[in-house]
């Protein structure tokens, strides 16, 4: 592989700052999606996965959880869950869509439920510190190994965050790409666009991989001499052995 | 002597906290140290024991050396006059009573000005904690450097003419950084915020064995085959003792229980001895409500009751962060408390514990809980990951230093 084929991995860290009025009913909140900078948005409708990402479900975004926990309105908070999960391409297209939503409302419900003072919505601005991770990977094993151990922004910034505010375009993917390993790629991005924690998302990619993997091993383990097949099979055998004693409570 | 020599001794602190929030979290904890290296950090307060600002300070300035930025901590020498001068400041901050009189407000200012001459505050970055030293910057600052306030109070129903004093001294400040957002004043520079963040390896919150907590609690004499439900909390009316109390006699008609409000403050506070004695006075006679006046070191014993609780409340009519909360979670606590202040950061409703509104609501949801111990294990199992994600000191230092390659320009 050639050295110019690495692919630096980064971490991100979100400062958060308060931006524009709080909103108390839905026309306030209409307003401040309208004319919040893509900062806001990116922060109540994204940025809330890394928040959760060891969580056993992802909880709602920041919008329907405020309209479904303080106004109370499960109907309106169902269909702005349901933007977010099919409009979260982009900034423009999670925008368009959560104020269809809230347009499509008549005037009269838009106002009719207020948020008493301490529960008003605050509208907050994430501003991304990207950090170099240090680690470049050459190929799909290093990436899906390096994946496993990274801090879970690393997942986060290349498979969330850099696709929406680049518009669907994911350079980690497009990289993948140009190493060969188109599956992976598609792997890669079904699981960090299946709705999961990021956790859990993470564990199903390696179950793959390491998965697909096993096929290759054999395949190069065919090819080996026998007494090279031999010892690992040993090695695997004393690992096992290793394990079972280890998680034995008598021992 | 205005340096203070932090502890270094015992295991690293990064290897106890990379145990705890695995090692993916600390590397990257790790390069962004690593995108500072080449700057000074100097954190300044005005105390290096008691109160929470020392005992963070504490930990981070070690956390940070040993993550390779050199960082040093200077307390900012104060008398008698400008204590009391920076206590009413303390109070009306919180919205209490206080004056500050023109004479008060320049004996602060030359005191800042004094300081600003002795203290060590050359680093490259100065992290100024809370108002007794916020008007350094004015006076000390250099160009080339960036300077930070971190304010650990709410502002939120601040006296306006004394937030007014404090705020116009920011103007010196490259940012100020803020518990919650709803403590956030107009600011006449940029305001960020950082959660509170608890110490995992703490006496308070370190794990402790069943035998261990018995051992501390047995001079106590709590019922053992009872479910304990527990508030710890200062004796203070804002942490509305006396509807804890009703809440529990209500969910007491449902279910066995034994209720614990553990607190202190009472014994050097006016207030709270009256608090005190009037929580005594609605428990009465009754058998099954233990009050624990606490001193104020007893974090092994917080530590062993929060464990051996089955619900830890926190039925506060207001809040700041109400660090009380992460605690109880990270032990894997069901929680029940008020939705206030920071707490609806920490309790996700249903799902890291349950927040209420009333005194019914509270009852309800002891009752529920009590009632349900799968129920409990899973709010605990999920609370206690939420603290590991958002509320440890890993990630409070990472914000800093977030912040701090924001401000110097050196993210990747």
């Amino acid at each position: 592989m050639e050295p110019s084929a690495a692919f630096e991995l980064k971490a991100v860290v979100h400062l958060i700052r308060p931006w524009g009025a709080p909103a108390r009913r839905l026309d306030e909140l209409r307003d401040g999606i309208a004319s919040g900078p893509v900062e806001v948005l990116f922060n109540h409708t994204v940025q809330y996965q890394l928040r959760h990402p060891g969580a056993d479900e992802l909880p709602p975004d920041d919008l329907s959880a405020w309209i479904a926990g303080v106004l109370q309105d499960r109907e309106t908070a169902e269909r702005l869950s349901y933007a977010v999960q099919t409009r979260s391409a982009s900034a423009s297209s999670v925008r368009a869509g959560l104020l269809e939503v809230l347009d499509a409302l008549p005037p009269h419900r838009q106002a009719s439920r207020d948020a008493p003072d301490e529960g008003a919505f605050l509208f907050l601005s994430a501003t991304s510190v990207v950090v170099s991770t240090g680690i470049a990977v050459r190929d799909g094993h290093e990436l899906a190994e390096a994946l496993a151990g990274t801090d879970s922004s690393v997942w986060f910034y290349h498979l969330v965050q850099e696709p929406w505010f680049l518009e669907g375009r994911t350079p980690l993917l497009d990289w993948l790409a140009t190493v060969g390993e188109h599956r992976l790629a598609e792997r890669l991005r079904d699981a960090a666009g299946a709705g999961l924690p990021i956790e859990r998302a993470r564990a199903r990619l390696l179950r793959y991989w390491r998965r697909s993997r096993i096929a290759r091993h054999v395949a190069d383990a065919t090819a080996s001499p026998e007494d090279v097949r031999r010892e690992a099979g040993r090695h695997v055998i004393a690992r096992f052995v290793r394990r079972v004693t280890r998680s034995d409570p008598s021992s | 002597m205005t340096l203070v020599n932090v502890r270094t001794d015992g295991v690293p602190l990064a290897d106890g906290y990379r145990a705890i929030i695995g090692d993916g979290p600390m590397r990257a904890l790790e390069s962004l140290a690593r995108s500072l290296r080449g700057h000074r950090i100097a954190m300044v307060n005005s105390t290096a024991t008691g109160g929470g600002v020392a005992e963070i300070l504490h930990r981070l300035v070690r956390l940070l050396n040993e993550l390779g930025v050199p960082t040093t901590w200077e307390v900012m020498p104060g008398d008698a006059r400008f204590y009391g001068i920076t206590k009413t400041m303390h109070n009306a901050l919180h919205g209490g009573p206080g004056v500050l009189t023109r004479e008060d407000r320049d004996y602060y200012l030359e005191m800042n000005r004094r300081a600003a001459e002795t203290l060590a505050l050359d680093a490259d970055l100065v992290l100024v904690h809370d108002p007794q030293p916020a008007a350094l910057a004015g006076w000390r600052r250099r160009p080339g450097q960036r300077w930070v306030w971190r304010c650990h109070i709410d502002l939120s129903r601040a006296n306006p003419d004394v937030l007014d004093f404090v705020v116009t001294g920011l103007a010196h400040y490259d940012a100020a950084v803020f518990s919650h957002v709803t403590f956030v004043p107009p600011l006449p520079t940029p305001g960020y915020l950082a959660p509170p963040s608890i110490d995992p390896l703490s006496e308070k919150n370190r794990e402790m064995e069943e035998q261990e907590a018995d051992a501390l609690l047995e001079p106590l004499g709590l019922p053992r085959d009872t479910p304990l439900v527990t508030q710890v909390s200062r004796f203070d009316r804002l942490k509305d003792p006396l509807g804890v109390i009703e809440a529990f006699v209500l969910a007491r008609r449902q279910e066995k229980a034994h209720l614990v409000l553990a607190g202190g403050g009472a014994e050097d506070d006016p207030e709270g001895e009256t608090v005190l004695a009037e929580i005594r006075e609605r428990a009465g006679t009754r058998k099954d409500i233990s009050i624990l006046a606490l001193p104020p070191d007893a974090h092994g014993l917080i530590n062993a009751l929060q464990r051996r609780s089955a619900v830890v409340l926190q039925k506060s009519l207001r809040e700041g962060f109400a660090l009380t909360v992460s605690e109880a979670l990270w032990k894997r606590r069901a929680v029940v408390a008020s939705a206030v202040g920071g707490i609806p950061l920490q309790v996700i409703h249903e799902r890291t514990g349950m927040l209420v509104r009333s005194i019914e609501g509270c009852a309800f949801q002891i009752t529920r809980l009590l009632r349900d111990p799968p129920l409990r294990r899973k709010l605990g199992g999920e609370g206690r990951e939420h603290v590991r994600d958002n509320f440890l000191h890993p990630r409070e230092a990472r914000d800093y230093l977030a912040l701090f390659a924001h401000l110097v320009g050196r993210a990747a």
